[in-house]
């Protein structure tokens, strides 16, 4: 659905987006991860036709945004990061000049507004001045007029940036029903989002695509061994020792508060019954054993990680504002 | 087409939101109304020389040139300043229309707003024809002047609003260029050299605007205004489509 061929942006002498290709099979819902100022906007204005590539092709829907840059923007629905309405109008008014610059018959206009109000829940909101709405609602206006012209694709830049924890979920609810029926390309710098709505994430930094595949595939390409955490009552002397004697154990570390281990194992090996049968025959009491799973945080510290001096020019902030709703069990630790 | 008319009416619905309009309309036909007020006046006395007073309401007071020098660029400042500023551009651009089709509907809306405001001095035209019989062919031409001047004014306006993000620089900037395209009129009797003195002449909005009030449509004047507009406009949409490329 949509086909990027070696896309590369440059700002006078600044390489913001240097070489990327990829593509987004259709009903797919693909994820961009990457750092602040890794060039997730860029990539996502060349894609939706803001901005031209300095070199590179984009097709969407396989039409090509420069020659029929019109065939190929009326396939997109666009919500891009700082959401700019006109704060003069009302909700309902704001959609229908969207829908006659969509070039949309009355008719098409009529069912495209219904649908939007009805798909984000402006019912309420829709005879209110947009200049009224708090940001979770503009926010809401704003996927309306995404998907007004019923495209099918949809290209989200940070959907849920400078939104209150419920609002979040709220617009992550929004998504993941908007994805349903469309193709849609989303970036975010907010890690359990992809892991809640994506089928794929391409991991960019500096301009380039660092890493790609499902949220599963990449953990289990770039993780290490598998480690346990464990937990036992009070500091134990000697402990370590005879941890790391236990079968297929290969390190055994100190982790978080006296009396915490974390016991990395071969790939393939299960010394959770042995470390039991250890605490049982030395007397400690167990209080905690769990499977320490590799999050994509893991991995995106892994990759975008780069040596101190660059680092201070460079901050990463993969830090999600809020915990992550149910669906992911696992609750990832933060990053340290 | 179709974009034109969204963008334009989603402008001139935008103008009789904003107090701004009401402003400008309020202080065009305090100082219109004055200033036409004061003509009769003068006028109706008897050692003034004759003349219709609609004659000398177009062009010929300096007041008609200090209300257009002013309005143009608080009209137009607004149009795509706002939408650079508020980042509203980035949809706007993203939606299947052309830069051009935008460039149109924005200008269109100015346009009409400000023959909108001109719209009430036609009263003085029907308070005159009340007293005494009015030639209608100069006020027709009057108007006429005033909508090319107007539009000229306003097209450059436009491009000005396209530069910045700043309505107050695209405010000034219109401001020194609508100075720039008046002074020939300051000028032409001013350099001594001959052919500059022809070419200002040709330049002059001043000179034009007295033809116009006379009932004189000269078509020089009227193709000057033409593609002045047209090119100002032209520039408005190249300067849209380079924002791109920086």
């Amino acid at each position: 659905m949509i086909e990027a061929q070696n896309l590369t942006r440059r700002y006078g002498d600044f390489t913001a987006v240097d070489g990327i290709s990829f593509s987004v099979k259709e009903g797919e819902i693909v994820g961009i991860l990457g750092p602040n100022g890794a060039g997730k906007t860029t990539t996502i204005r060349m894609i939706t036709g803001f901005l031209p590539p300095t070199t590179g092709q984009v097709t969407v829907g396989g039409k090509d945004l420069f020659a029929a840059p019109r065939e190929a923007r009326r396939e997109i629905g666009y919500l891009p990061e700082n959401v700019a309405l006109y704060t003069e109008m009302r909700v309902e008014e704001y959609l229908r000049y969207r829908a006659r610059l969509e070039g949309l018959s009355k008719a098409e206009a009529r069912q495209g507004i219904g649908e939007a109000v009805e798909g984000c829940l402006l019912e309420d909101v829709r005879h209110q001045i947009i200049g009224t709405l708090s940001k979770g609602y503009r926010q809401r206006v704003g996927l309306a007029t995404a998907i007004l012209h019923q495209p099918r694709v949809l290209v989200l830049d940070e959907p849920t940036v400078g939104l209150d924890p419920k609002q979040i979920i709220a617009i992550r609810d929004l998504i993941r029903h908007l994805g349903r029926r469309r193709t849609l390309l989303l970036s975010t710098h907010i890690l359990p989002e992809v892991e809640l709505l994506c089928d794929r994430v391409m991991i960019i930094d500096r301009g380039r695509i660092v890493a790609s595949g499902t949220p599963q595939t990449l953990r289990d390409s770039s993780a290490g061994n598998p480690a346990l955490r464990v937990l036992f009552k009070g500091s134990l002397a000697g402990a370590a020792e005879v941890l790391a004697r236990i079968e297929g154990v290969v390190a055994v570390r100190p982790h978080g508060q006296a009396g915490g281990w974390l016991v990395e194992h071969a790939r393939g090996t299960d010394p959770r019954e042995e470390i039991f049968r250890a605490a049982v025959a030395n007397g400690w009491v167990l209080l905690e054993m769990a499977g320490e799973r590799t999050t994509l945080e893991d991995i995106f510290v892994r990759l975008t990680t780069h040596d101190a001096a660059s680092e201070a020019a460079d901050p990463i902030d993969p830090i999600d504002p809020i915990a992550p709703d149910t669906t992911s069990n696992a609750a990832p630790e933060t990053v340290s | 087409m179709r974009a034109v008319w969204a963008t334009f009416t989603r402008e001139l619905r935008a103008y009789f939101f904003s107090p701004l309009a009401y402003v400008v309309l309020f202080f065009f036909l305090v100082i219109n109304g004055f200033l036409f007020a004061m003509i009769v006046s003068f006028l109706n006395d008897p050692r003034s020389p004759a003349g219709p007073p609609l004659g000398a309401f177009f062009g010929g007071t300096i007041f008609f040139w200090l209300i257009l020098l002013f309005i143009c660029p608080v009209l137009t400042m607004r149009l795509v300043s706002e939408e650079l500023r508020s980042g509203s551009i980035e949809v706007l651009m993203t939606a299947p229309v052309t830069e051009g089709q935008v460039v149109a509907g924005k200008y269109l809306a100015a346009l009409t707003f400000y023959l909108f405001l001109w719209l009430p001095t036609l009263a003085y035209a029907l308070i005159v024809a009340y007293y005494e019989s009015v030639d209608w062919g100069p006020v027709a031409a009057g108007y006429l002047g005033v909508l090319g001047i107007g539009a000229l004014f306003l097209a450059v306006g436009v491009f000005a609003s396209a530069l910045t993000r700043s309505q107050l620089v695209a405010a000034i900037i219109t401001f020194a260029l609508l100075i720039f395209l008046f002074s020939p009129g300051l000028l032409e009797n001013l350099v001594p050299n001959e052919t500059a003195k022809q070419a200002f002449g040709y330049l002059n909005v001043w000179s034009h605007m007295d033809d116009f009030a006379k009932g004189i449509v000269d078509t020089r004047h009227l193709v000057y205004y033409l593609s002045a507009t047209l090119f100002f406009l032209f520039l408005t949409a190249r300067a849209l489509e380079d924002r791109k490329w920086r």
